[in-house]
């Protein structure tokens, strides 16, 4: 009996994301977010920009261009969203894709009807996302976040771009209409000033609900989130991994200049930062000072613990090698799904961390004293770094990450405290204690 | 009928402690300290998960439109979560509070309402927010959710500012209904089963008490309270409204659940694959024996005569227009799961294949007999032993872990509108068992689904029910426990099993049934009658 075949499982529901919004309502920020977090989670997913096939053919068109009397631009705007919507089914027809997403303003009712019907005749289910705004500031403040970031306006004068830019949204809202009564047959989401209110109209499917979830946690106010490992703990020094050990000296050097690099960092006046630490000595410990300087909020999670390495736990990478050779081996070859014996993986790390990115996207500013392994899903996801590479990125001691969401993706710095500590990066197939990382690979 | 019983304990014993069989839905049972959650990620010192502090969760909307049952659902998944939860249901405490046989006054819940009925109105609610301040406070509670109409924006807004005393957050769920016939399906399903309207026709009932809810409660107030923290559902899930102040983690996370919530009931039932040519061997993956072939045939009309005489009988109970709900079947994407669904899908019924559903990979147990697991891994047994929910043989998922991976699985049975079949492996079934029936973790990994039996849930708003449906004529050999499972779980006879005599209470819960399986066959019903408010 042919089985499998006898009929087709229906499992594979494939959704299409469908922005919709005046501009510089956060549509770019949350596509890219949306995007990130589902491949951080393991669902590929793609983001189809409508501008990008645009400026293929107008690479930098000035606010006329987007007037609705200009029916040239008009055709050519057309043209741009058939070509995305074509590549978008490509995509999905060529196996591998689950959600797209479909970023453009998509402000008429006429647009919207025309996505609607082309997903349905290609078994696409469309998830309306619409970004309503009315708060000035908050709009100024994206105007001002795209002018210097969008590649419309790249070499141009600011202000001449943010004046064209006001005036490109005027172009729109003279169009542009909102998710009406007559449209409640379309599964959408309604998210009015950054989630205050928030409209959830008929969700077909776990997917849906999941992706509705996360947009719901996004906000688009301005902030940074900082990152750093524990200082050098007494483990490193002599090259084993895990335990609850505590700093080293080194290490508590460390710890004291944390106030210091996250100043020399830059800190916005009068800004909040919550610190948050896991629950394991080395990084309660570092953030000790900085916590008593500032008088910052301070969370200990236990899902900011470091990846447990079960039977491992305490010993060097050598012992490891000597006592649980094919599991040393089967840990270089898959290192993002390997489980330690009676541990975890950094899959299982990423499962945990799922609050921890929520609460994340919930918050604003933020410092992380974390560990190795934890950081590098954290910066992963922000990063949007594949899961096979994840697990081998260096992040140094003694190091400060200040990452900042940007509407174009997130922009790093690192400002590194001049205070000496062992390596604990590890390359593949060795056992080395304090392996320095190849520095050819770091551009 | 008005069963004092559940009110009286729970008014008067706020820490009255009971376990139910793992056959009775333990939704109600008060989770004991040490119990770890099945889907719980970890475990924190103070109990509390997610720093998302206290919440009581208050609903709001008029009878029938399914606010307990919305309570019950999110109960069950916030305690598989491991977050501490509880549910105060008012009507329980109206009805321990009003001495039996009498009605509440006719004003009670007007909004000038008589000084007489203001008092009493007064002194239920107390008993019951003192309740709610004992859990949150003194019993490391998380989440209260305090189930009332909550009709008056006044008296939502009191009610928040009260709480904001003791630093405990609220978050008000409405349910709230412009479709009668929602509204209609909920009147009947629970409302008119009481005493009152025996001897009715359901659609005579459903009007009267309709009429009976708009005298009592004249004004009720859809919530607009733009400074308060709500959802509002509408119409059973088309849609949701949130008004988002201060929402934590766990307030999403709940939004996120209620997308998947309907409020209508369903029934689920849970059917073992038939056995296939290679049953000890994960990896063959092989087809159906004929005898799992005969199974599936058993199975099947087992399933679909059983459907047919609850119909009859709820025909004959006089509502004659009754109809069966369409019936889904989900299996994995293993082959025997598959090909036990094939009579039913030749007759016409919806089959979807989940590859959420496959089984516990049993790791490096696989083909290995008890004894040999016990001596090439002594270590991992005795570990095993300890927390055989937790622990995990080299390269397998542990109980623990299945439950984390059938998370979309939990929320899409939440969704599904439609009867419900699943035909999976026995380990699937316990965890998804565990689910719906609150089952405590430690017990999952024991619970037994013999292969001649399906097993119905049925959704009550206030609890859930199992029943076991008989499939006649089955071979002996093919009853029991799944071949190619990991045995180790289940002590050898004689060891750990706890005798009916036993030595513990039964209170202590360890007194589940024969044979080291611990699931009863006649459950021991601790029946909690909670009978629905008719107001």
């Amino acid at each position: 009996m042919s089985s499998k075949t006898f009929f087709a499982s229906s499992d594979d529901s494939k959704i299409c994301v469908v922005m919709v919004g005046l501009p510089a309502r956060g549509k770019s920020l949350i596509a890219g977010k949306a995007m990130r977090y589902l491949g951080w989670v393991g669902i590929p997913a793609r983001v189809f920009n409508v501008g990008t096939y645009r400026r293929n053919a107008t690479p930098q068109p000035n606010a006329n261009f987007f007037d609705p009397h200009n029916s040239e631009g008009e055709k050519m705007r057309r043209a741009a969203a058939e070509a995305a919507m074509e590549d978008m089914i490509n995509w999905f027809n060529a196996g591998k894709g689950v959600v797209a997403i479909l970023d453009a303003t998509n402000s008429t009712r006429k647009r919207r009807q025309w996505i609607y019907e082309s997903c349905r005749a290609a078994n696409i289910e469309p998830l309306f996302v619409e970004s309503i705004c009315d708060d000035e500031d908050l709009i100024m403040n994206n105007i001002l976040e795209v002018k210097t970031t969008s590649p419309d306006y790249k070499g141009q004068d600011p202000e001449v771009a943010a004046l064209d830019f006001r005036n490109r949204i005027r172009n729109y809202e003279k169009v542009y209409e909102g998710i009406g009564d007559d449209e409640n047959h379309y599964t959408y989401v309604k998210l009015i000033n950054v989630g205050s209110t928030v409209v959830i109209n008929q969700i077909k499917d776990y997917l849906s609900s999941r992706l509705v979830y996360y947009i719901q946690n996004l906000h688009i106010k301005p902030r940074s989130i900082w990152l750093s490992r524990h200082g050098e703990s007494k483990y490193n020094l002599t090259g084993k991994i895990g335990g609850d050990a505590s700093i080293s000296d080194r290490g508590e050097a460390y710890a004291r200049a944390l106030p210091g690099l996250l100043k020399k960092s830059g800190v916005p006046p009068n800004t909040k930062i919550v610190i948050w630490t896991s629950t394991l000595k080395r990084t309660i410990q570092t953030a000790r000072h900085l916590a008593a300087e500032t008088g910052y909020e301070k969370l200990e999670w236990k899902a900011l613990d470091e990846l447990d390495s079960g039977v491992c736990d305490g010993l060097t990478y050598e012992e490891i090698a000597e006592k649980y050779p094919e599991d040393f081996a089967a840990r270089d070859e898959d290192k993002y799904n390997y489980r330690y014996r009676g541990g975890e993986s950094y899959r299982d790390v990423v499962i945990r961390l799922e609050p921890i990115i929520m609460e994340l996207e919930r918050s604003e500013n933020v410092i992380i004293v974390t560990h190795q392994a934890v950081l590098r899903c954290i910066y992963s996801y922000f990063l949007n770094v594949a899961q096979e590479q994840s697990p081998w990125m260096e992040v140094p001691l003694h190091t400060l990450i200040k990452l900042t969401p940007r509407a174009y993706g997130t922009e790093e710095q690192r400002y590194k405290a001049d205070i000496p500590a062992v390596s604990t990066w590890r390359a593949k197939g060795t056992s080395a204690k304090h392996q320095d990382f190849p520095s050819e690979v770091k551009a | 009928m008005d069963t004092l019983l559940t009110a009286d304990i729970v008014v008067n014993s706020p820490r009255f402690r009971r376990k139910s069989s793992t056959f009775v839905d333990a939704i109600h049972d008060l989770p004991e300290k040490a119990d770890l959650a099945p889907a719980q990620l970890y475990s924190t010192e103070s109990g509390r998960l997610f720093h998302s502090g206290r919440i009581v969760i208050i609903t709001v909307g008029l009878p029938a439109r399914g606010k307990t049952h919305m309570s019950v659902a999110m109960a069950r998944y916030l305690r598989w979560l491991g977050v501490k939860t509880r549910i105060f249901h008012l009507g329980d405490y109206r009805r321990a509070t009003i001495p039996h046989g009498q009605d509440i006054p006719d004003d009670y819940f007007f909004v000038n309402a008589s000084a007489s009925s203001v008092l009493l109105r007064q002194k239920i609610v107390k008993r019951c927010r003192e309740d709610i301040y004992q859990f949150l406070n003194e019993e490391n509670g998380q989440i209260a959710i305090y189930d009332a109409v909550n009709p008056s924006a006044a008296g939502r807004r009191s009610l928040a500012n009260e709480f904001a005393k003791h630093e405990i957050e609220t978050l008000f769920i409405e349910s709230w209904c412009d479709d009668y016939r929602i509204i209609e399906e909920n009147v009947r399903r629970v409302k008119i089963s009481s005493p009152d309207y025996v001897g009715w026709t359901s659609e005579d009932a459903v009007k009267h008490y309709l009429a009976r809810i708009s005298a009592r409660i004249p004004q009720f107030h859809t919530m607009e309270e733009k400074d308060l923290n709500y959802i509002k559902m509408i119409n059973a899930g088309e849609r949701l409204i949130v008004n988002n102040k201060s929402f934590g983690y766990l307030s999403n996370r709940i939004v996120f659940y209620l997308l998947n919530l309907h409020i209508k009931t369903r029934r689920t039932y849970f059917a073992r694959a038939g056995v296939s040519v290679e049953p000890n061997s994960y990896k063959a993956d092989g087809p159906l024996s004929e005898q799992g072939q005969d199974y599936a045939k058993k199975m099947t009309e087992t399933l679909l005569k059983d459907r047919e005489l609850e119909k009859q009988a709820i025909i004959e109970g006089g509502e004659t227009d009754y109809e069966l709900k369409p019936l889904t079947v989900w299996t994995s994407t293993r082959r025997r799961t598959v090909e036990t669904a094939k009579y039913l899908h030749e007759t016409g019924y919806k089959v979807r294949q989940r590859s959420q559903l496959s089984q516990l990979n049993p790791g490096v147990c696989e083909l290995k007999s008890e004894r040999r697991i016990r001596e090439e891994y002594p270590e991992e047994v005795a570990k095993h032993e300890l927390d055989p929910y937790h622990h995990r043989y080299p390269r397998a998922e542990s109980y623990h872990d299945l439950a984390v991976r059938l998370e979309p699985i939990i929320l899409e049975l939440e969704r599904e509108q439609n009867d419900l079949l699943i035909i999976a492996h026995e380990s699937v079934l316990r965890v998804l068992y565990g689910y719906l029936m609150a089952c405590n973790a430690a017990d999952i990994p024991f619970l037994e689904f013999p292969r001649d039996e399906i097993i119905e849930i049925i959704p009550e708003s206030y609890q859930n029910e199992a029943r076991r449906i008989q499939i006649p004529d089955l071979p002996k050999e093919i009853i029991p426990g799944s071949p190619e499972d990991i045995k180790i779980p289940v002590p050898p006879s004689g060891l750990n099993t706890p005798s009916v005599q036993g030595i513990g209470s039964p209170n202590d819960g360890v007194v589940t049934p024969q044979g080291g399986i611990r699931t009863p066959r006649e459950p021991e019903r601790i029946s909690q009658q909670h009978v629905e408010d008719v107001v």
